[in-house]
């Protein structure tokens, strides 16, 4: 597949690194020249250095031909132009990414497919979602909901309290016969295994499960943790992201946002009316203390530096709050954090990648996601008549060892399969892969 | 950085000596045919060589491995080192009189597509023999790291690293965005142009073997050929003409070649470096005509064909020869011995300094007038309407320099090594001149266009083989594993 991607900043330059794995042809556009040379001795990718609304730039990184285009740049107008010149020269798939969520809604979606791009995504806007996601399931560190919910797949990490402490996986099932789940992934240390039903959990695990939606409640109670719900929430961050996150929970929860900067604390003043704002040192525990962190139910910090979220996660933790979110942009430090015992952590370059590698992957995929530092994907195929793999029993479509199937969804409804469950059209079938075997897979379900 | 870990090179050696191996099994072939009593010595050092690759592959655990800086360039250098010594055996089991020295000469002589040759009668050498001789350098003209890379997919995102360290030319040009795709096609011109010029060859009048062999060595711009009197040995101005033809296309940038195979002929005609790779054959060409008019008794038609011939033999360093040019007028010899230093385009086979960085480097040098004249003017060398970068500019003048450096060295080193008389000093200057540039005959004295590198000491034969690899590989790639960086740990 050919994709040009205009901008090799952190979310292009993880994007080319992703699909570089794969073997996809990538060429890359930015307009700072030392960046792309440092592009150009990491990753096998072309690159191509100039400004990319450039009708001349474009032709040259053979845009016509393109399967994707990817503007992710810094600048909205760049990316939406860029877009619209490269759909114009015979790119079949454009892709913009914007910071406006004004342009999010469907008028004006519907308004800029007609002039050439095809999909339009605000990395705030996702990480908005996954954050009040998280908040929802506050026991769980990863969500990732298919088919209207119907199969979740839910990430949770094994502590001192928690049930299921030097269990196997198939003990999950005797100690509560209703649910119907399979072990999809286990986190230990660096490394990312794939459980059978013999493997024993141990303390410090992450452990990723499917379920059907209806069996979550009933599964929750298992990890020990008690499910509380969630009602005083602090934010932290000067950021867009953290205004825009306060903004979509000041009507569900009670927010705090505590800035650092008094102008911008204004600027934002207009728009959340029912937020308490708090102009202060974001590091300082004194002021985390005397606004009542110890009464926070969730901490969320969103400030720009990865250090000082990892830092006053641990602060909060430490001070007894029940649910903590990170956001860590560096990949580095996503395992250290899960390792040190952040709960959850959100990355504005992964929930990207997520949106967006949906339509990298062949014909038949329908949805995505990527784990926090799990090197792995979650690849929904749509079973039907043109991959003849109706019929088929789970057993018989040789999925590789590094993959496992983690819940279909037939007729809207959600079943966790096994082995001997037969296939029919329009089945929905989910997977979970380690990046190795992802293209044998899309060649069996092609 | 890390620690060096060697495995990963050596494993990938492994690859490459099989495929070395694989390669043998080609003039094997031929020898079942033609040459019976060969076909054990022939075949036992092929199936070895392959089995032997194969054993250091499969013992070696590991997986594609992504390889640093400096285990890109140790292994590059390896490669090329491994593959000489294995295209070095053929020549010893053959039983045709080689020593070591001999043998190690023509087989690096071979690969860096130099084609200076330690065989003083050729017609003496088995056909299985010389047209392996053509094969090494066949394999050596396009790089055997971009033939690994195309066919194996064992090297990961190093590849990119590998890639620029063999390349000649001080940029790299991708065809393609993956460099897989990229060492495919060049790869695949490569072949294209061998095969069409081994039938133009053959419908001209040549055997079928003496045309595969001399589209092998043309194509490479390496300068092999199978007779004594190399292209002096024809007689049809057809033949010549298309090999001058074709030294000119192999002396191309590669992806120029690819781009005008696409169809968009507007950039390559613009390319620059084009532009004056072929004014100067021109220019050079009418001069030498002019001379050789006034100062022999050629015909026009036959002043025109040696002096373009010559020009377009050494400018690409391959090294063919139509007649002893040596004992024509000294300007004209001089004038060739300063075409040593020259080279065809970046992103081709040939050898040399190549005229890109010629280019880069006068053109810098007038801006410094002009910067003289305008102290607080922004100048900026360009070439293709294109600004250099400066860091390629300090990179052109630190090769440039080098070369020189090496090109006195290696000289004071012959000339002590040589015997003495009257011609050692220009023998010295001019062999180490076409070692280093890869190109092949020297001039003048007692290794002149007529005859072999055999009487050089042999001591001699390994400074200059490693003067060719040090050409081939560009200097820096062969020098750097001698900085004392390469070999701190930070």
């Amino acid at each position: 597949m050919k994709i040009v991607i205009a901008g090799a900043g952190s979310v292009g330059y993880h994007l080319a690194k992703l699909l570089c794995i794969e073997n996809q042809d990538i060429t890359l556009i930015d307009k700072d020249d030392k960046v792309l040379d440092g592009v150009q001795s990491a990753l096998d990718v072309m690159t191509v250095c100039g400004n990319a609304c450039s009708s001349e730039l474009l032709k040259q990184s053979m845009v016509g031909e393109a399967d994707l285009f990817i503007a992710v740049t810094t600048s909205e107008e760049t990316n939406l132009l860029s877009a619209i010149l490269a759909k114009q020269k015979g790119a079949k798939t454009t892709i913009a990414r914007v910071s406006n969520t004004d342009f999010l809604s469907s008028t004006q979606k519907a308004y800029f497919n007609q002039i050439g791009i095809d999909k339009i995504f605000c990395p705030n806007k996702l990480a908005v979602n996954e954050v009040s996601r998280l908040l929802k399931r506050a026991s769980l560190t990863d969500i990732f909901d298919f088919e209207n919910e119907e199969i979740s797949v839910v990430g949770f990490t094994i502590d001192n309290n928690s049930r299921l402490v030097n269990k196997t996986i198939a003990d999950i099932g005797k100690m509560n016969s209703r649910i119907d789940y399979r072990g999809v992934a286990l986190l230990r240390g660096h490394k990312t295994l794939i459980p059978r039903s013999n493997t024993k959990l141990l303390k410090a695990d992450h452990l990723y499960l499917s379920l059907t939606s209806k069996n979550l409640d009933e599964f929750l109670p298992l990890l020990g943790k008690e499910t509380k719900p969630i009602k005083n929430v602090m934010i932290i961050g000067d950021s867009l992201l953290a205004f825009d996150t306060a903004k979509a929970l000041q009507n569900e929860y009670s927010v705090k946002l505590i800035l650092n900067s008094e102008a911008i604390a204004k600027q934002y003043l207009e728009e959340l009316d029912n937020t308490l704002i708090i102009v202060g040192d974001q590091s300082s525990k004194d002021l985390l203390e005397q606004e009542g962190l110890n009464n926070m139910d969730a901490f969320i910090a969103l400030t720009p530096n990865s250090e000082v979220n990892i830092l006053s996660s641990l602060l909060a933790e430490g001070s007894g709050v029940y649910k903590t979110i990170a956001k860590v942009d560096n990949d580095v430090y996503t395992h250290i954090s899960q390792n040190i015992g952040i709960d959850t952590i959100i990355n504005k370059k992964i929930i990207a990648a997520n949106n967006i590698f949906r339509f990298v992957r062949k014909g038949t995929v329908e949805a995505i996601a990527t784990l926090h530092g799990v090197d792995a994907e979650i690849i929904e195929f749509q079973i039907s008549a043109a991959n003849k793999k109706t019929h088929c029993a789970i057993r018989d479509l040789n999925l590789p060892k590094s993959s496992i199937v983690a819940g279909v969804v037939r007729d809207g409804k959600g079943v966790i399969p096994t082995g001997e469950f037969e296939l029919t059209t329009n089945d929905k079938l989910i997977v979970f892969a380690l990046p190795s075997s992802i293209n044998k897979i899309e060649e069996i379900f092609k | 950085m890390r620690s060096l870990s060697l495995k990963p090179i050596i494993r990938i050696l492994g690859v490459i000596m099989s495929c070395v191996g694989l390669l043998m099994l080609i003039p094997t072939i031929y020898a079942i045919f033609f040459d019976m009593h060969l076909v054990p010595a022939l075949s036992g050092t092929a199936l070895t060589t392959v089995l032997l690759g194969a054993i250091i592959f499969k013992i070696i655990p590991g997986d594609t491995p992504n390889l640093n800086k400096r285990q890109s360039y140790l292994l590059v250098l390896f490669a090329w080192l491994t593959t000489a010594l294995l295209g070095a055996l053929p020549y010893m089991f053959a039983d045709i009189g080689f020593d070591w020295s001999r043998a190690f000469f023509e087989s690096m002589s071979g690969l860096t597509t130099t084609g200076a040759t330690v065989i003083d009668d050729l017609t003496q050498i088995p056909n299985s023999i010389l047209l392996w001789r053509s094969l090494t350098q066949w394999l050596g003209g396009m790089g055997i790291i971009v033939l690994t890379i195309a066919i194996f997919p064992l090297l990961g995102l190093g590849g990119v690293n590998l890639f620029s360290a063999e390349s000649p030319g001080p940029t790299s040009i991708k065809l393609h965005p993956r460099i897989k795709e990229t060492a495919k096609r060049l790869w695949f011109i490569y072949l294209g142009l061998t095969i069409v010029l081994t039938f133009l060859l053959f419908f001209e009048g040549m055997t079928f073997f003496n045309a595969v062999n001399h589209a092998l060595t043309t194509i490479a711009t390496g300068g092999f050929s199978t007779h004594n009197e190399s292209m002096g040995f024809y007689d049809s101005p057809l033949i010549h003409y298309t090999i001058i033809l074709f030294m000119f296309i192999a002396g191309m940038n590669y992806s120029l070649i690819f781009l005008s195979l696409k169809g968009s002929l507007k950039t390559v005609t613009k390319n620059a470096e084009l532009k004056s790779y072929f004014r100067m054959i021109i220019v050079l060409a009418a001069i030498i005509v002019t001379v050789l008019l006034i100062s022999s008794t050629f015909s026009v038609e036959l002043s025109f064909r040696y002096a373009l011939f010559h020009v377009a033999s050494l400018m690409t360093t391959t090294g063919f020869i139509m007649t002893d040019y040596s004992i024509w007028h000294p300007f004209i010899t001089f004038l060739f011995f300063c075409l040593l230093f020259c080279g065809a385009s970046s992103g081709s086979t040939s050898g040399g300094i190549k005229i890109v960085r010629h280019l880069v480097f006068a053109k810098n040098t007038l801006l410094e007038y002009k910067r003289m004249l305008h102290p607080n003017a922004i100048l900026r060398v360009r070439i293709d309407k294109e600004l250099v970068k400066p860091s390629v500019i300090n990179n052109v003048h630190v090769f440039l320099l080098t070369y020189l450096l090496i090109f006195f060295i290696g000289t004071t080193l012959m000339v002590i090594i040589l015997p003495e008389n009257s011609l050692t000093l220009l023998d010295a200057a001019s062999l180490v001149a076409t070692a280093l540039g890869n190109v092949g005959p020297a001039i003048g004295g007692e290794y002149g266009p007529t005859n072999t590198f055999f009487e050089i000491p042999t001591l001699g034969k390994y400074v200059l083989g490693a003067l060719m690899l040090i050409g081939r590989l560009e200097i820096f790639t062969v020098l750097i594993i001698f900085s004392p960086y390469f070999w701190k740990e930070n």
